[in-house]
């Protein structure tokens, strides 16, 4: 056996296969994966090492076309996520963010696209009607990170854009814009120009029903992953931009005009 | 004496003996100490020649004196490390401070260290004393064993102790080429006995994109 680090006093834990946790873990901001013959769903580059033999292969590999009908459902997604497969124990992390694994049972959860690490193939992926966030469905394990711990909170609330990391169970958001911020002539004035200060929080997203809502505690976002464009069909929020309102994407647009909804999603 | 204030802020106790650290890493001290400037990192005219030829660039200075001396970098996580005779492998710009008495050079990664952008050479550090490395997030330290051999993505890769070999392992195919990769395309594979540092954060390196 090895010696290194084993005398007391030698600094921080040594892991081997042995003593690494099962889907659990390891510290905040690294989580690990028993693989044992089962398969996962991973997000490109998510892995930063692993124990065992482990085999990662893109969506489009064509052994992989029956799970991928199961429960992958984003084509859009496709090419930022893999499928590891194999056995041996691998670790996950995030650009030092916090980690965590949830439970789903029968349920659906819909998180914003780059907080997502890894699922189980028990879960199916989903794109969400809202641009820029997925929607899991079914019973499984899946593991996200937020900047901070996660905070849970219970609808009717309102929360920061910015902060907003997911949602379960409860009815997608709706947008929320502060009534003085629209009404009177300072307040169109300040709406169209920017100018006369605004504080930052005229607009939240806004949740009723019943449910829970996902916050991180910071208002940093991950780099939102390139979703592409929805199918150009009516009545798919967010297709193409082309729809009714004047403003074509050419038209410059005014400092503290209220943004188009991709926009305002971090987009 | 070695010692983390918060995992952020090292703290080391001097009774008149010296240190080296990253140029410009002190941020308070208590006490008489006097800062110079390592030229070359201390390693004689042969390291810095060699340094400056493999690229592997280090600015160290030397402490001396009676007190408490504080280091941080970048607010960047810190790791102590004691080593005992045996030889730590470690980026340069991943170090932050060693005992005096360490000896520093460099040393021929191959492979390794073009997938990680860093060059094809790292710094070793070896001897009897402590070592602070620092590391986005708290690094995790994995143990390696003949029989448990350790793949690591480049990008997450702090340092390495031991008698540990390492190969590139990529698995580069046909699909890499036509855009459906995934996504691990290289790894470094470590076998042998020994330990290895991880950071929960990778770094961008050519190998992150394949």
């Amino acid at each position: 056996m090895s010696t290194y680090g084993t005398a007391p006093g030698a600094g921080p834990a040594v892991y081997d296969p042995v003593t690494l946790p099962s889907d659990d873990n390891v510290d905040p901001y690294t989580f690990c994966v028993e693989l044992k013959g089962n398969q996962w769903f991973l997000q490109k580059g998510k892995m930063i090492a692993y124990y065992g033999s482990v085999e990662f292969n893109g969506i489009g590999h064509g052994r992989l076309d029956r799970l991928v009908r199961t429960s992958f459902h984003s084509p859009l997604h496709a090419s930022d996520w893999v499928v590891a497969e194999g056995s041996g124990k691998m670790l996950l992390a995030d650009r030092a963010f916090d980690v965590n694994a949830y439970d789903l049972d029968e349920g659906n959860l819909t998180i914003r696209s780059g907080n997502l690490l890894a699922f189980q193939p028990s879960l199916s992926l989903k794109q969400s009607i809202v641009p820029g966030f997925l929607t899991l469905i079914g019973t499984g394990k899946f593991v996200a990170a937020s900047n901070g711990p996660v905070v849970f909170m219970e609808p009717p609330v309102r929360v920061d854009p910015q902060a907003l990391v997911g949602w379960a169970d409860c009815p997608s958001p709706c947008h929320h814009y502060d009534h003085g911020y629209m009404t009177g002539v300072m307040g169109g004035l300040r709406a169209l120009t920017g100018l006369g200060g605004t504080s930052g929080e005229e607009h939240q997203f806004e949740f009723v029903g019943a449910g829970t809502v996902l916050m991180q505690s910071s208002e940093e976002l991950m780099p939102e992953l390139d979703t592409g464009a929805t199918p150009q069909q009516a009545g798919v929020p967010g297709a193409g931009m082309s729809g009714g309102h004047g403003q074509g994407p050419g038209t410059p647009r005014l400092p503290g005009q209220l943004g188009d909804l991709q926009r305002r999603f971090g987009l | 004496m070695f010692r983390l204030q918060s995992s952020k802020v090292l703290a080391v106790d001097m009774t008149g003996d010296a240190v080296k650290a990253k140029n410009g890493s002190m941020v308070a001290y208590d006490g008489e100490m006097a800062f110079k400037k390592l030229t070359g990192g201390g390693e004689g005219i042969r390291g810095m020649v060699t340094r400056r030829l493999t690229g592997e660039q280090m600015t160290l200075m030397e402490v001396k004196g009676h007190g408490t001396c504080f280091f941080a970098d970048r607010a960047s996580e810190i790791n102590l490390i004691t080593l005992q005779g045996d030889k730590l492998y470690v980026e340069s710009s991943n170090l932050l401070a060693t005992d005096g008495g360490l000896r520093t050079g460099t040393t021929f990664t191959g492979l390794r260290g073009a997938s990680q952008g860093n060059g094809l050479f790292t710094t070793t550090v070896e001897g009897h004393g402590q070592v602070a490395v620092m590391s986005d997030g708290p690094a995790v330290v994995l143990r390696v064993s003949p029989q448990y051999p350790l793949s690591v993505d480049p990008g997450a890769y702090v340092a390495h102790r031991g008698n540990l070999r390492q190969s590139f392992q990529s698995g580069v195919t046909f699909r890499t080429l036509i855009g459906e990769g995934g996504g691990e395309a290289f790894q470094i594979r470590f076998e042998g006995d020994g330990l290895v540092y991880v950071q929960p954060s990778e770094r961008n390196t050519i190998a992150g994109d394949v």
